[in-house]
């Protein structure tokens, strides 16, 4: 592997990236005059020189730790292997012992469990240095610790480096080479050096000399475009065939749509160029409605046509700007929203129980709810009838509902038992449901559901004590998240 | 204890149903003759097709009903598995004290077609046990096996005169103090829904005593959110981004779904219409592009995507004023 054979060993051997190596050199000085410094997170395109950096960095301490995305990264493991790492010192260097973690946007959400919690953790306890590496700067994985960073970014190594560096290695094997081919196998690599190194590696396997002939061994991987290159393609271009070859991604075709539709208005000026644009979209949606409905996926190649040439073509001519493409702004909403969604999901699930409804019908009755909830009396008895928490009740009013006192009394004997016990008139509804209490009979139902609905009335209460205290920080929150504002 | 009033006053048995009569009169019969085949109610939200599925239920299997029905809501998870593992459970049990079992498939035109084609073996297997009630929004969106294994029953939106008979039961009932005139605004903003139109006259009782004419537009507007008429404006001012993004705060964040958006936004075209702040021929081609993207919301993948598409529309609309 000449990507190993020939990684730097120091800071000077690294290419490129020369504000980010001084950067780097006075973190590691602060460290050795045993001044604490934030953690590092190195963010940049793959094959840029982060992990070696980190490597070069590791030569510097005593000692090192390294977790990467090859292990398992749940909340115990990060914990076991680093804690353990940051409760023994070394004996040299201040006891200082560096840990690397490598590729921290790449943690899975349910096998590296809790994998975010214990990073942030390590943070915090911050004795130790730390660097991090990620591609995707704004990947959601690193939100949560991001602003705790001193964030350096790795660009792209430019290629002439690249050429330079490629050129050295084939001296060092003793290789002949012809410039041009050098240069284009560094072009071709679009700033990934590793990637440049493994093709130089894969043309020069066997042979005393690489000619342009040998270009065409290499894999068809640079005519799976980035999804982002595509995008940009179909909304710069008119050329037929380069935005066919753009369409032909290995994406899932719902999000490369997504991504055109949201960056249309950014790219097009004219408000006709985007109604046109949009009326492609749209016949590239009711393609996949189409295959969706009818499984037959053929019809997804019509989808392709529709938002990529199509849109293509709805420009009056191509811009010369440029525009700064995003992701769709409703990924971030989705992310941004999400405890509102939880909460109006959370309530309209009772509510479409109750009323034998869809949550998506519930969700269309709730102004009307919000209005009723406005009467501290129906309020009360709407909570009570959807088995609501007072959190829930925050969605449709910000003031708490004021509770009867002489309903409050009864409370006090039965507070035991309901721990364990559901709402009943809700566990009367389940149970029709479920099969195995269908043969029980008529009697003991009815009798359920009058000792339930006292109950109902008790559990009711008993949350409201008990969700007081719970709620003490997340009250705050809701209060802001009620979904309608009042008058 | 009172609770919500579609609850609390929905029909207990056949003879309550309002505004269906022709399809109450042959439900009837399966009672008597104590066999039914399986059923599919399609229509609008808000025209009985729970109520009368549940009425039929109580009517066909008597006192035993609540052992012989399973009701599955289209919030339940009802992927495969559901399909498989529930509804086969229920039906492979014999009925007890009743004819035969029930099972109430709720808003099947949500469920993926996967499932529906895995429903369609169960609705064979245990046709001599069981009888299955579908119901959908639009029929369209059930493949046909099952809808050829159906009797279908197409509810209409309630008349006028059916959702003022069946306030003014609740109003005397609840002894409230309200007018014809309020009454007949309900009706006009119920737009045939009878849920609506009681939730309407419950909101409207319990912000005020007296209830007028005035009240009820009151918890209208109020229940109507800015957000459309905002976004409108946005893009007949020629702002895309800006209405394209109340747009989507709307659907993602708040849950509207694309169905109550087109029809907000067709009645909000409409009132501009009324006000002459577009004129008649902007109208015309507005309302030709909402129904266009009402039926391709329908037909599409994704009705975020086309409700973008619509707004586009209204861009190269200038108003008259």
């Amino acid at each position: 592997m000449w990507t190993e054979k020939y990684r730097p060993k120091t800071f000077d051997q690294i290419v490129g990236n020369l504000k980010a190596k001084k950067e780097i050199m006075e973190w590691i000085d602060c460290w050795k005059e045993n001044k604490p410094q934030k953690c590092l997170l190195l963010v940049g395109p793959p094959g840029t020189g982060k992990t070696t950096l980190a490597h070069v960095i590791a030569s510097k301490f005593s000692d090192h730790v390294e977790l990467n995305a090859s292990d398992k990264r749940s909340y115990d493991i990060i914990m076991k292997t680093i804690g353990e790492a940051s409760a023994t010192t070394s004996l040299f260097n201040n006891g200082q012992k560096l840990i690397i973690l490598d590729e921290v946007d790449g943690l899975h959400g349910r096998d590296d469990r809790g994998g975010v919690r214990a990073i942030n953790r390590i943070i915090k306890e911050g004795r130790h240095p730390i660097i991090m590496m990620a591609n995707d700067p704004y990947s959601n994985r690193i939100k949560g610790f991001k602003s705790k960073c001193k964030v350096i970014p790795i660009r792209k190594v430019h290629t002439n480096s690249i050429t330079a560096l490629l050129k050295k290695i084939c001296v060092l094997e003793g290789i002949d080479f012809d410039d041009a081919v050098i240069k284009d196998l560094a072009k071709r690599s679009n700033g990934d050096l590793r990637s440049a190194i493994n093709d130089l590696e894969v043309m020069a396997q066997g042979r005393e000399k690489i000619s342009s002939n040998d270009l065409d061994i290499l894999s068809q991987k640079d005519n799976v475009s980035n999804i982002f290159d595509s995008v940009r393609t179909v909304l710069k271009s008119k050329t037929f065939r380069r935005i066919k070859d753009a369409m032909r991604l290995e994406e899932d075709p719902n999000f490369v749509l997504e991504l055109i539709t949201e960056n249309i208005p950014r790219e097009y000026e004219k408000n006709y160029e985007i109604e046109k644009a949009y009326e492609m979209i749209s016949q590239a949606d009711l393609n996949f409605g189409r295959a969706f409905n009818t499984r037959d996926y053929t019809y997804w190649r019509y989808t392709f046509d529709f938002m990529g040439l199509g849109v293509a073509l709805a420009k009056d001519e191509t811009y010369k700007k440029f525009a700064r493409y995003g992701t769709s702004t409703v990924y971030t909403l989705l992310s941004k929203s999400r405890s509102k969604r939880d909460l109006r999901d959370k309530v309209a699930a009772k509510i479409s129980e109750r009323l034998h409804t869809s949550k998506k019908e519930a969700i269309s009755q709730f102004p009307y709810f919000e209005t009723m909830f406005q009467n501290d009396e129906t309020a009360y008895e709407l909570a009570n009838y959807f088995d609501l928490e007072d959190s829930e009740v925050k969605l449709f009013r910000s003031r708490k509902i004021k509770i009867k006192k002489s309903k409050k009394k009864k409370s006090t004997n039965k507070t035991q038992n309901n721990k364990s016990t559901p709402s009943g008139l809700y566990s009367t509804t389940k149970s029709r449901k479920s099969s195995k209490n269908q043969q029980e009979n008529e009697k003991s139902e009815k009798s359920n559901n009058k000792k339930s609905k006292n109950k109902d009335t008790n559990t009711r209460k008993t949350k409201l004590k008990k969700s007081a205290k719970r709620d003490v920080n997340t009250d705050k929150k809701v209060k802001q998240t009620s979904l309608f504002s009042f008058k | 204890m009172s609770g919500p009033w579609v609850e609390k006053y929905r029909p207990n048995n056949l003879e309550e149903i309002v505004g269906q009569d022709h399809i109450v009169q042959r439900l009837k019969r399966y009672v008597d003759e104590e066999s039914m085949p399986n059923l599919m109610f399609t229509g609008p939200a808000g025209v009985g097709k729970t109520t009368t599925a549940l009425a039929l239920a109580k009517s066909v299997l008597g006192d035993y009903w609540r052992q012989n029905f399973l009701e599955l809501n289209a919030s339940d998870a009802r992927g495969i598995d559901t399909v498989r593992t529930n509804i086969k459970n229920f039906c492979r049990l014999k009925p007890v004290g009743a004819p035969f079992r029930i099972i109430f498939l709720d808003e099947v035109d949500n469920m993926t077609k996967d499932a529906q084609h895995a429903l369609r073996r169960e609705m064979e297997m245990y046709t001599k046990t069981s009888s299955f009630i579908l119901s959908c929004n639009y029929s369209s969106k059930i493949i046909d096996p099952i809808q050829s294994r159906c009797a279908i029953f197409r509810f209409a939106p309630v008349k006028g005169n059916h959702i003022i008979k069946r306030l003014e039961i609740i109003a005397q009932k609840e002894e409230l103090d309200i007018d014809i005139k309020a009454i007949e605004s309900i009706v006009y903003f119920a737009e045939g829904d009878l849920r609506k139109a009681i939730n309407i006259l419950q909101a409207s009782a319990s912000v005020s005593e007296k209830i007028t004419e005035e009240s009820i537009h009151e918890v209208v507007s109020k229940a109507r959110p800015q957000d459309v008429k905002k976004m409108i404006n946005k893009a007949l001012n020629g702002d895309f981004l800006g209405a394209r993004n109340i747009l989507r705060e709307v659907m993602v964040v708040q849950g509207i779904s694309g169905e109550d958006m087109v029809t907000q936004i067709y009645q909000e075209v409409s009132r501009m219409a009324m006000q002459d702040s577009i004129d008649e021929e902007t109208y015309v081609n507005l309302i030709s592009s909402i129904s266009e993207y009402d039926f391709r919301i329908r037909e599409g993948a994704n009705p975020r995507i086309q409700l973008e598409a619509l707004i586009t529309k209204f861009l190269s609309k200038s108003r008259t004023d």
